[in-house]
C-alpha cells in the first residue's frame, strides 16, 4: 500500500487505468518466473511514454520508496520481485517499434516489445535480431537489456551488449540521459556498455536502438543421441576444439527430454536417451555441408548412438521447439523449480555434470539440465514442490553446492539470468571486497539514494552500505 | 471467507490435474498468445495472472467474491489461445470454467447474462426468442438500423446486438453462376458409409438453420449416411463457459441420450464452440458415475465437419469464382486443436481464390456473451479483426462457428464494406449446387 497522496500523483500522471492500486490485484505481481520468491509491490504503474516514466519515477522518488523495473515479467533471478512495498514500474504498454532503419541495418524501439517481434518485423528487410533467449516469444528488449541476456545462438553470435547501440534512460531522480545512439561509438565512457545488463539498478530504459543482422543464407540443424551424458559433453569439446564454430551447442538431458516429449512441443527426442545434442550450424551455404559432416563424425566418435540431420524447416523448428519451450514442460514433472545458471570452462563439462548428478543424489532432489553446452552455460533444474518445507532447505543447499563446483572449476555464478535476488550472496564466491566496492561506486554514481531495485545484485555490507 | 462447494471444486479439481495449477511454473509463454493481455498490459489479464488468481482462491489468500477476481476472470474470452503455448499443458479452459462457477457462487452474475444462458437453454423459451429474431430479420429493419449506425466507433450494446442479428441473414447471391453443363460428378458412394448425427444447436437452429441443411447436403454428398437426431437441444457451452456447470450438465445428460439413442457412429458439428464443449463431456460429466463412461464414449465420437469433410477429400463441385479470406475459431484452431482441415476444404472449391488473414489465429472478440459482458474490451478485440479482414482485400470472410459469423459479420457491416461472413459448408454447398451434385433443380 502506497501513502495516498503518492496514489493521487501516479494517477494523474498514468491514468487511473495506468496505476494499480488494490491489493488482490497487485497479487499477480508477487514473483517474475522464479516462484521462490514472492513479494506483493505497493503499486503497478503501466506507463505509455518516457515522459510517464519520468513522472512516475518522480513521483515515488520523492515519496522515498523504491523503484522496480519489470518487463513480461519472465526473469529466473527474482529481479522483478518488489521489496519492501516497492513501486513496479511495467513497461507492457510501451511495445511500439519506432523505426527499423534496414539499410543502416538498426531499429529503435520501446522497451516492452517482445523479442521475438522484433525479428518478425525485421525479417521482411531480410534482417534479424540476434540474441535469442529460451523465452523470446515472450520476454521483451528492455528485459534483456536489464539482464544482458544471452541465447542458444550466442554462442556464435554474442549477447545483448553486442547490439544495443543507444539507449535512452530515466534515472533515479527522474531526468532523461541519452546514451550512445546511431550505431556510433560512444566519444568518452562506453555507458551504453556500462548499462545493459545492470539489471534495473542503473535506471529504465526507454528507448532502446539495437543493431540488426542479415538473416543467414543457410541453416542445418543436426541431432545427436547418446546414452551417456558424459558423452554429449566430450562431443561439444570436441567440436569447438577442432576449430568449428557452430551457431548453436544445446544439450538436453534424459529427464528434460521426457518432460518435453511429453508435452505439446514433443521434439522427436529418444526418450531412453541420456542426453540429446542439437547443434547448428548457420552462413553461407558453401561450405556448411562440410562443417555438418565433421561435426557429425566427432559426436560419432565421442559415442552418440545416432546422428540425424533436419530434413526439412518443419523439423528444425521442432528440435528447436523441444529446447526453448524445456524450462515451462519441467511443471509435468514438478510444481516448482529453480533453474541454476552457471557458465563454466567447455572441457570441465563431463566431471561438473557428474558433480551435479551426484549432488542431486546426495540431496534426494531431481536435477534436470538443458543448457548452452558451446558456451559452458549449464542450467541444472532442480525441482521440487515448495509446499514441502525440508525439500526446500534440501533444494537451496544443493544449489549452493552445484555453484561452488563451478566456481571451483574456475566458472562463475550467471551465464545469461542475471544475479537478481536469487545470486545476490553468490556473488562473495567469485568477488572479494575491492571488486564488489567498485561495483557499489558505479552503483551509485547512477543512483546515489539507492531508489532503483534495491536489494538486488551486490549483497549489502560488502564495500557498499 | 466462507468456502463454497465450488471452490472446493475447484480445488478437487486442481488436485485431480496432479496440482493442476501448480503445473503453471510461471514462465509467462502464455503472456503474448492473450488476446486481453495484448491490449491491457496487465498481467492480472493474462492467462498466468489469472491462474494466479485462481490459486490464492483455492489457497484461501482471495475471496472470490472480491472485485480483482471478478474482474479479471470475468474479462478472459475463454479463446483458450493460451493451451497450445503451454509448455507445462496446463488445461486453462477447464480451470476458467470452475473458476467463474467459483465467481458466480460469490457474486450473482448480472441479470442479462443470466437471463441469455436461461433463455438459450430451454428449448421452450429459445424456440419463440429465435422465432422473434428471425421475424425482425425478416422485416429487414435490423439491416436498415445497421446501415444507418455504421461508423467508427467499436460496435457495443444496442448497436451491436441489432447488427449481430443483421448478420445472421443469409448472404447475398455470390458471383458466377451454376456450370451450364454440370459435370457429371456422382455423389460419392462409401462403402462403410458411417452413420453421422448432427447438433442441430441453439442459435444455430434458430437463426443459422441454412447453415445445418447445408452441413447435411454436404455430408450427404460426400458419402455420409445423415439420420436425424431427436429430442436434441443446447450443447451447454455457453452455459459451461460462463460457469452455470449445473446447467451445462443437465444439458450434456439430454444430448448424451438423444445421440445414444440414434444410434451415430459420429456426432457432427458445424459450431467449433458447441464442438468443443461436446468434445469434452466426458470432463463435463467425470463425477457422474454412471453417466461418465458413456460421455467419454460419445465425446470421442464428436467431429467438426471440416474433419469429416478433409478426410475423404472432399469431392469437388462447381466453381465459385470469389476472393475469400479465413478466421479460424478460437474453438476449433486451439481448444480441438483443428488447424488444417478447413483449409484443405477451402482448397477443393474450384475457383476460389483464398488469401491469409494476419492474426487468423486470434479471437474476434466474440467469445459467446462477451460482447454482453464485456461491451468495451470485446468491441476493440472485435474491431481490430474487422480491419484485419478489410487489409485482405477478399469479398467475403470465411469462418465455422455461429458466434464468430455474427461477431465478425457485425463489424464488418458497421464499416458500410458489403463483405458477407459465410460458414465454410454453406461455400461448399454453393460449389456443388453450381456443380450440379444436387441435381439439375439446384437446391
Amino acid at each position: 500500500m502506497v501513502p495516498a497522496t503518492l496514489a493521487k500523483s501516479l494517477v494523474e500522471i498514468c491514468g487511473r487505468d495506468g496505476v494499480i492500486l488494490d491489493e488482490d490485484r497487485l497479487l499477480v505481481y508477487e514473483s517474475d518466473a522464479l516462484t521462490a520468491y514472492r513479494h506483493r509491490p505497493g503499486a503497478v504503474v503501466l506507463p505509455r511514454s518516457t515522459e510517464q516514466v519520468q513522472g512516475a519515477v518522480r513521483a515515488v522518488a520523492e515519496h522515498g520508496l523504491p523503484i522496480v523495473p519489470r518487463g513480461a515479467g519472465t526473469g529466473l533471478s527474482g529481479g522483478a520481485v518488489a521489496l519492501d512495498g516497492a513501486v513496479v514500474i511495467g513497461t507492457a504498454r510501451m511495445n511500439r517499434i519506432l523505426d527499423i532503419d534496414a539499410p543502416n541495418r538498426r531499429a529503435v524501439l520501446q522497451p516492452g516489445v517482445i523479442n521475438a517481434e522484433l525479428s518478425a518485423a525485421a525479417r521482411v528487410h531480410g534482417l534479424y535480431y540476434a540474441p535469442d533467449p529460451s523465452s523470446q516469444t515472450t520476454c521483451t528488449i528492455g528485459g534483456n537489456v536489464a539482464e544482458n541476456s544471452g541465447g542458444p545462438h550466442c554462442l556464435k553470435y554474442g549477447v545483448t551488449s553486442r547490439y544495443v547501440t543507444g539507449l535512452a534512460v530515466v534515472l533515479a531522480d527522474g531526468s532523461v540521459v541519452r546514451l550512445g545512439g546511431q550505431g556510433r561509438e560512444a566519444a568518452g565512457y562506453d555507458l551504453v556498455g556500462l548499462f545493459v545488463g545492470s539489471e534495473g539498478c542503473f535506471g529504465i530504459a526507454t528507448e532502446i536502438e539495437v543493431g540488426l543482422l542479415p538473416v543467414p543464407e543457410g541453416v542445418r540443424t543436426l541431432l545427436g543421441i547418446f546414452d551417456r551424458i558424459d558423452d554429449a559433453g566430450q562431443a561439444v569439446s570436441d567440436i569447438v576444439s577442432a576449430g568449428l564454430l557452430p551457431a548453436a551447442l544445446e544439450i538436453i538431458d534424459g529427464p528434460t527430454i521426457r518432460a518435453v516429449e511429453d508435452s505439446v512441443f514433443a521434439a522427436g527426442y529418444p526418450t531412453d536417451a541420456e542426453a540429446a545434442l542439437v547443434i547448428e550450424f548457420d552462413g553461407l551455404k558453401a561450405g556448411l555441408d562440410e562443417d555438418v559432416e565433421r561435426a557429425a563424425v566427432l559426436c560419432e566418435r565421442a559415442g552418440a548412438r545416432e546422428v540425424r540431420s533436419a530434413r526439412d524447416e518443419e523439423e528444425r523448428i521442432a528440435l528447436w521447439k523441444g529446447r526453448k519451450k524445456a524450462f515451462g514442460a519441467m511443471g509435468r514433472i514438478a510444481p516448482d523449480l529453480l533453474v541454476q545458471d552457471a557458465t563454466v570452462p567447455r572441457t570441465t563439462l563431463p566431471a561438473i555434470l557428474r558433480g551435479i548428478s551426484e549432488i542431486g543424489e546426495r540431496y534426494d532432489l531431481v536435477v534436470a539440465n538443458v543448457f548452452h553446452a558451446g558456451d559452458g552455460n549449464l542450467h541444472p533444474n532442480i525441482l521440487f514442490d515448495r509446499r514441502d518445507e525440508h525439500e526446500l532447505e534440501r533444494v537451496e543447499r544443493a544449489s549452493k553446492e552445484i555453484m561452488q563446483l563451478c566456481v571451483d572449476s574456475g566458472g562463475t555464478i550467471t551465464g545469461e539470468h542475471g544475479v537478481g535476488l536469487d545470486k545476490k550472496h553468490h556473488m562473495e564466491l567469485i568477488y572479494g571486497p575491492d571488486e564488489l566496492a567498485a561495483m557499489w561506486g558505479v552503483r551509485r554514481a547512477f543512483d546515489p539514494g539507492g531508489v532503483m531495485n534495491p536489494g538486488k545484485v551486490l549483497p549489502e555490507g560488502a564495500g557498499g552500505d | 471467507m466462507p468456502v463454497s462447494t465450488a471452490v472446493h471444486s475447484l480445488a478437487g479439481a486442481v488436485r485431480k490435474q496432479e496440482q493442476g495449477l501448480l503445473n503453471c511454473v510461471h514462465c509467462g509463454f502464455c503472456l503474448p498468445a492473450c488476446p486481453t493481455y495484448r491490449r491491457l498490459g496487465d498481467e492480472a489479464d493474462s492467462p498466468r495472472g489469472r491462474l494466479y488468481l485462481m490459486q490464492a482462491v483455492v489457497e484461501g489468500r482471495l475471496d472470490p467474491g472480491a472485485e480483482a477476481f471478478q474482474t479479471h476472470i470475468g474479462r478472459c474470452l475463454g479463446c483458450r489461445a493460451c493451451e497450445p503455448v503451454c509448455p507445462s499443458g496446463v488445461e486453462y479452459g477447464h480451470l476458467l470454467e470452475l473458476a467463474r462457477q467459483v465467481g458466480g457462487d460469490a457474486r450473482r452474475p448480472p441479470i442479462p447474462a443470466r437471463a441469455l444462458l436461461r433463455v438459450f437453454g430451454t428449448a421452450w423459451m429459445a424456440r419463440p426468442a429465435m422465432f422473434a429474431g428471425r421475424v425482425l430479420r425478416a422485416t429487414g429493419l435490423p439491416a436498415l438500423l445497421t446501415r444507418i449506425l455504421a461508423g467508427r466507433r467499436p460496435p457495443k450494446g444496442a448497436r451491436l446486438a441489432v447488427a449481430m442479428l443483421a448478420a445472421s441473414a443469409p448472404p447475398p447471391p455470390l458471383p458466377g453462376r451454376a456450370e451450364a453443363r454440370p459435370e457429371t460428378v456422382t455423389q460419392r458412394r462409401l462403402e462403410d458409409k458411417p452413420t453421422v448425427g448432427v447438433l442441430d444447436g441453439c442459435v444455430q437452429a434458430g437463426l443459422f438453420s441454412r447453415v445445418n441443411q447445408a452441413t447435411v447436403r454436404v455430408l450427404r454428398a460426400n458419402g455420409y449416411r445423415v439420420v436425424s437426431v431427436p429430442n436434441q437441444g443446447c450443447c451447454g457451452a455457453l452455459h459451461a463457459h460462463g460457469g452455470d456447470l449445473d446447467a451445462a450438465r443437465s444439458l450434456a445428460r439430454r444430448n448424451l441420450e438423444a445421440f445414444e439413442a440414434a444410434g451415430v457412429d459420429i456426432v457432427a458439428l458445424n459450431a467449433s464452440g458447441c464442438g468443443a464443449t461436446m468434445a469434452e463431456y466426458g470432463s463435463l460429466l467425470a463425477d457422474d458415475e454412471e453417466m461418465a463412461p458413456r460421455a467419454r464414449a460419445l465425446a470421442s465420437r464428436v467431429r467438426d465437419i471440416s474433419q469429416l469433410l478433409a478426410e475423404r477429400g472432399p469431392i469437388p463441385g462447381g466453381s465459385v469464382p470469389l476472393k475469400v479470406t479465413y478466421d479460424a475459431p478460437c474453438h476449433l484452431l486451439h481448444a480441438q486443436g483443428v488447424a488444417d482441415p478447413p483449409a484443405r476444404v477451402l482448397d477443393s472449391i474450384p475457383g476460389l481464390d483464398v488469401v491469409p488473414l494476419p492474426g487468423a489465429a486470434e479471437c474476434c472478440g466474440g467469445a459467446g456473451i462477451y460482447g454482453l459482458t464485456n461491451p468495451r474490451l470485446g468491441g476493440w478485440i472485435g474491431s481490430d479483426k474487422v480491419r484485419a479482414v478489410l487489409g485482405t482485400g477478399a469479398a467475403a470472410l470465411v469462418t465455422g462457428n455461429p458466434g464468430c459469423m455474427m461477431q465478425i459479420g457485425a463489424g464488418l457491416a458497421l464499416t458500410g464494406a458489403g463483405i458477407p461472413v459465410l460458414h465454410l459448408v454453406e461455400l461448399l454447398d454453393e460449389s456443388y449446387r453450381r456443380g450440379g451434385l444436387y441435381g439439375k433443380a439446384g437446391r
